[in-house]
């Protein structure tokens, strides 16, 4: 192929690379999606084309579907590692070529509050999060509440939420609310709790901004919020 | 099928029998038709001054030999050959039959109402839409039909489903258009043989075939339909109180039919209809999904083995309600059916055989669904036992804790859809509380209506073919049957 026949042959291979990236997530083919991408970027492709119109594109699909119930949880799961694992090489590749990655769509700290080991919850929320371009900082389980604020403070995050599974623990939700508002900056971070022994009335009475009832009602409604504040 | 429930060994399966044929051959069948008695003594019968007929074993032996289906295939047909129900050892799963009733219940009025030709419509719609049904059973007795219901409830039916359609009938005139039209859905006599059509009728407890039954027997003979012989011997009215005693009676009773239709045609495939209900004391009513129904439909299966017959086994709720009676009813039938081994059900709807609703069918299909799953079992293999997966799992650390789960693997993607059957349009509610009353806080059954409604707004039965529209056309010319859509 001459140099000329490249050229004119680039704009086709380009749309190539970005739907065999796209395919690759959209069948859940995490090893795929990473031999895609590097194939795609030995290949010369703009990696933010990859990461938006490949990636993003795929797991915003995915989402939808899960969203509308016809995929489960699992293939979403799945979808969104597969997806991270493409963002990663694209973001190195970025970096090396100096291009600056885009703003997150908002800066958020999570963990499980104190005297709690449970994490799947919150690591689904942490994993949807992040593939929707969300920064996420995960403390990760059995934290305390100053751990919410000091990380929230030490990332300038604009959200904390915390997770409870036992009514032993909720309480602590209400200690993170509380030393929140203690070290001022309780105006400018918005607050989300949820796990299966929080409620919607617990929510209203410690002051907590949001309540979601599962993983993905919290993904939904943290989304909503930062939309409406960009 | 691998779960399997056993109440019988073979010891008490020979006695059962046993007793059977000594009941045939000691206190005999009385036979409402000379034409049939004198067939039977001409074959070594011996008869009573009041037309008792007494069976001899060597007989039967005959009989049950020249019964073709026996320990071979029962074939059920409808349009689609692809759609025939093969009933016969090592099938899949036990197949399901929905039957169209004579009544209609409208869940969301809870009223009853005759049926009407759009209700046979819709229902039989939605069972050819619904995986989990395999076939349709008709008996309506619609007053419009008078005495050609046979037929028109044939034709209704095919007109909606490609799914095996079989019909129940007191009227041995109705025969000959029902015929005729399977005839030509089956593409000529010659293929109907092969693809017979199926026709269920009564003998009359205690061990009686009265004059209606007999006209039953010499019709389906004579056109060559794949009859199906029911017996009913309510436990305590009709038969004895005791499973054992009532089980035998009945077998007595469908071995006599058994012989008459080979001693009619021999070589006519054959098999039974056998519900069991138990009279109820307290208020003087046959009841047909009580506790002895239960017991009865855990040795069915092993009944159907023994004799080599398919025995067809109706769930009949007696609940007038969609409600937790139902539920209970509808469940524990067919639970101990499948488990039983039972290689076929006929499902009535509601009200002791009475009624039908379509938002049952959706109930009856997850219901379906998760007792087959039971019957395929656990399978034990390296992937399924999933110990690499698990050391995957376990192996991802964070704190000092093990922090990983299954819910990015790709193990859980294989196995949870084959291990679990999930529907991504499940009826069965398992939202959070605050989720469900977000989605409009609705029950089973409006959530069921709706999905009944969309249902029958997407899916639209293969149509009739013109030569058959114009072969039903000449039919109801022929036999002064008024168009019935």
């Amino acid at each position: 192929m001459t140099k000329l026949e490249y050229a004119e042959n680039w704009g086709t291979l380009m749309e190539k690379y970005i739907t065999e990236v796209y395919k690759a997530v959209m069948s859940y083919d995490t090893e795929a999606v990473k031999s895609k991408v590097t194939e795609a970027l030995d290949g010369g492709a703009d990696p933010l084309r990859i990461m938006n119109e490949g990636l993003s594109r795929a797991i915003v699909e995915i989402g939808d579907l899960f969203g509308r119930e016809e995929i489960f949880l699992v293939e979403l799961m799945i979808a969104a590692e597969a997806c991270m694992g493409g963002m990663e090489i694209a973001k190195k590749k970025l970096l090396e070529k100096k291009i600056p990655i885009a703003k997150p769509k908002g800066v958020i700290v999570i963990g499980t509050v104190k005297g709690d080991i449970h994490n799947i919850g919150k690591d689904i929320v942490k994993t949807l999060l992040e593939t929707s371009g969300f920064e996420v900082h995960d403390l990760g389980v059995d934290q305390p509440a100053e751990n919410f604020v000091n990380k929230a403070i030490e990332v300038d995050a604009r959200l904390v939420a915390s997770s409870a599974l036992l009514t032993t623990t909720v309480s602590n939700q209400k200690e993170i609310e509380e030393k929140l508002k203690a070290s001022g900056i309780r105006g400018r971070v918005k607050t989300i709790i949820g796990g299966a022994a929080t409620t919607a009335e617990w929510s209203k009475e410690i002051g907590a901004d949001f309540y979601a009832a599962t993983a993905t009602d919290g993904v939904t409604l943290i989304k909503r919020y930062f939309e409406n504040t960009t | 099928m691998r779960a399997k429930l056993e109440v019988l060994n073979k010891k008490e399966l020979d006695t059962i029998y046993g007793t059977a044929l000594d009941i045939l051959a000691k206190i005999g069948v009385s036979i409402e038709d000379g034409e049939l008695v004198k067939l039977l003594k001409d074959n070594g019968c011996s008869v009573s001054e009041d037309n008792i007929v007494y069976f001899p074993e060597s007989l039967i032996e005959r009989c049950l030999k020249s019964t073709p289906n026996r320990k071979r295939t029962t074939r059920l047909c409808g349009r689609d050959p692809g759609n025939d129900m093969l009933i016969q050892n090592g099938q899949e799963y036990p197949y399901a039959i929905s039957h169209v009733l004579m009544n209609y219940y409208d869940a969301m009025s809870s009223t009853y109402r005759g049926l009407t030709k759009e209700d046979i419509r819709r229902f039989v719609t939605l069972s050819d839409h619904l995986s989990s049904i395999d076939g349709i059973w008709m008996c309506t007795l619609m007053p419009e039909f008078d005495k050609m219901y046979t037929y028109c409830e044939y034709e209704l039916a095919v007109r909606s489903t490609t799914k095996p359609v079989c019909v129940s009938s007191f009227e041995p005139g109705a025969i000959p258009p029902t015929y005729e039209l399977a005839a030509a859905l089956a593409g000529g006599e010659d293929e109907l043989k092969k693809r017979p059509l199926t026709v269920a009728f009564c003998e009359i407890s205690p061990l009686t075939w009265n004059i209606y039954g007999c006209n039953m027997l010499k019709a389906t003979a004579l056109w060559g339909i794949q009859p199906v012989i029911t017996v009913e011997t309510p436990m305590g009215d009709t038969g004895p109180a005791t499973f054992a005693g009532n089980i035998a009676q009945k077998i007595a009773e469908l071995l006599s039919g058994l012989v008459i239709v080979q001693l009619l045609k021999e070589g006519l495939s054959v098999f039974f209809v056998v519900p069991l209900e138990v009279f109820d004391m307290r208020t003087a009513q046959i009841c047909l999904a009580s506790r002895g129904d239960f017991v009865w439909a855990c040795a069915v299966g092993q009944l159907e083995d023994y004799l080599g017959i398919p025995i067809i086994s109706p769930i009949s709720p007696d609940s007038k309600l969609l409600d937790m009676q139902e539920a209970y009813e509808l469940s524990f039938s067919l639970l101990t059916r499948m488990l039983g081994g039972n290689k076929a059900t006929v499902i009535h709807g509601l009200d002791q055989t009475h009624a039908i609703n379509n938002e049952l069918l959706l109930l009856m299909d997850e219901m379906l669904i998760s007792a087959r799953r039971i019957l395929q079992g656990i399978d034990v293999n390296a992937e399924t036992l999933a110990f690499d997966v698990l050391a995957d799992v376990a192996s991802k650390i964070e704190n000092k804790r093990r922090s990983g789960h299954f819910l990015n693997q790709k193990h859980t993607l294989k196995w949870y859809t084959k291990e679990h059957l999930p529907r991504r349009d499940a009826l069965i509610d398992k939202y959070s509380r605050e989720k469900w009353i977000e989605k409009g806080s609705k029950s089973f059954i409006q959530r069921a209506n709706e999905k009944v409604e969309e249902i029958l707004k997407s899916h639209a039965p293969e149509p009739i073919p013109q030569e058959i529209e114009k072969k039903i056309r000449e039919i109801h010319q022929k036999y002064r049957i008024p168009d019935l859509v």
